[in-house]
């Protein structure tokens, strides 16, 4: 009941952006992107080389946002005092609360294994998203001189936002599925697990069963296709999301040579909105992913038990 | 088609890898400096506010019960000064009686003395009185005779008179 709330509160969550995505896509037009200059490129970027590996505008952004994350982190917490003071109480606040909100998403029991994970996805991805908005990321950077000489466009920033580049997005939702994958396996063990997908649920009897059993299992097919679609799916709309925020931003400034400064100030509450909604979505989405395949329903704890007897 | 997406989205091995690298080492990290301290310093002071609360729900019976022993303590004083005071009215009260009654009995005693006495002194100044008439009549008589009465005359006389004033 309450993950169906949940996952009905994320759908509702998710609606929001979706407008800002249609909007971006209306604004930044159809064009191609790369040859009218206008808008930020679909792919990262790479702005260094170190060896033979490339660094990324989005990598260095990433870095960026770690760094002060643990820095900041490690700074609030090496002195714990019983009675919290500054930075300790913003930690121990943001920590708190994460821990309350998802106990009440996924049980007491999976947060405590898996708190550090959806902490860290939520902080993380807020961070990145609203690190991007500081002004100076995306309008620091290299330009390449026109026909005439003429420095007129950035083609390769220093900062991009770390979330704006797909593979950062699905770096994390390609995590996520490893851990979900591990979870589920510690929580119903292999056969559980298959039993879990595959199994057919409710009580029938006789020719019905048979019969549902055979639903089930095409049932079965359609949820791992579902399951292996959730990487794509979590990192494309984080991705979108971010992307087309940043190529609004972009847009909304360059529209008028004199007032674009004004016009982009909206849409940065905007983002700020949309930073923190799509970093909640993540979290949530993933979290419920797992609660849905960790959960025990009292029938299915039965068949559990018996699937662990046999091994 | 999947290379064609990544391409266009640049996502390649090399990024890839080096992001997911990224994100476990915040994880781990943050898991490190600020998840593990911080939830076991809620946790312990979640304890100590429960140890607080219990032993303040402690103090506060153990207040009752001084409290009650107190009052307990104090009734029995009350109790106690009460009885004593009753006792004392009690025994005041008797000692009133017995010096009342005494002093009673003294007086009646008095009074009985002084009645005897005074019978007594009624009765010796009756004889007086007796004799003395006898006498004037022994000498009334000898006189108004101008005889002189014999010894035996004046005994009669003396004892006519006596039996007169008796009568």
């Amino acid at each position: 009941m309450r993950a169906l709330r949940t996952a009905a509160l994320s759908v509702c969550l998710m609606g929001l952006p979706l407008l800002a995505q249609a909007a971006t896509a209306a604004g930044a037009g159809h064009g191609d992107a790369h040859a009218e200059h206008s808008g930020l490129p679909t792919a990262a970027p790479q702005v260094l080389n170190i060896g033979p590996f490339a660094i990324t505008n989005s990598m260095i952004l990433t870095w960026v946002v770690a760094v002060v994350l643990i820095l900041f982190a490690q700074f609030a917490t090496r002195n714990l005092q019983a009675i919290p003071q500054g930075a300790q109480n913003f930690w121990e606040w943001l920590v708190e609360s994460l821990h309350d909100f998802l106990e009440g998403i996924i049980g007491a029991d999976l947060v405590k294994k898996t708190f550090w994970f959806f902490a860290t996805l939520f902080i993380f991805i807020l961070a990145c998203n609203w690190f991007g908005l500081i002004p100076g990321v995306g309008s620091i950077g290299w330009g390449h001189p026109d026909a005439q000489g003429h420095l007129g466009h950035l083609s390769d920033p220093l900062f991009r936002g770390a979330n704006a580049d797909l593979n950062m997005t699905l770096a994390m939702s390609m995590v996520f599925f490893v851990f979900w994958t591990i979870w589920a396996f510690q929580a119903n063990g292999a056969g559980g697990f298959f039993l879990h997908i595959f199994g057919p649920k409710g009580d029938t009897a006789g020719a019905l069963k048979v019969l549902m059993i055979g639903v089930f299992l095409l049932v079965g097919l359609l949820e791992v296709v579902s399951i292996l679609f959730r990487p794509v799916s979590l990192s494309f709309r984080l991705y979108g999301n971010v992307f087309a925020g940043e190529n609004m931003l972009e847009t909304m400034s360059m529209l008028s040579p004199t007032m674009g400064w004004l016009l982009a100030i909206p849409f940065y509450f905007m983002e700020l909105l949309v930073g923190l909604v799509q970093a909640l979505v993540f979290m949530l989405l993933t979290s419920v992913f797992t609660l849905l395949i960790c959960q025990h329903d009292e029938e299915h704890a039965h068949a559990h038990g018996h699937a662990t007897a046999k091994h | 088609m999947i290379s064609d997406t990544a391409a266009t989205f640049g996502v390649t091995w090399q990024l890839f890898i080096s992001q997911v690298i990224s994100f476990c080492i915040v994880a781990f990290l943050l898991h490190r400096f600020a998840y593990k301290p911080i939830l076991t310093v809620l946790d312990e002071r979640k304890q100590r506010i429960a140890e607080s609360i219990a032993n303040a729900e402690k103090i506060k019976q153990q207040l009752a019960e001084a409290e009650a022993s107190r009052k307990e303590t104090m009734q029995k004083a009350n109790a106690d000064a009460l009885k004593l005071i009753e006792e004392a009215r009690a025994a005041a009260a008797r000692v009133q009686e017995q010096e009342t009654q005494k002093a009673i009995a003294a007086a009646e005693q008095i009074i009985a003395k002084a009645r005897e006495a005074s019978q007594a002194d009624y009765e010796r100044m009756k004889q007086d009185l007796r004799r003395e008439m006898g006498r004037l009549a022994v000498d009334i008589a000898s006189r108004v005779t101008g005889k002189i009465l014999t010894v035996d005359d004046q005994r009669r006389l003396a004892d006519e008179t006596n039996k007169q004033i008796a009568a």
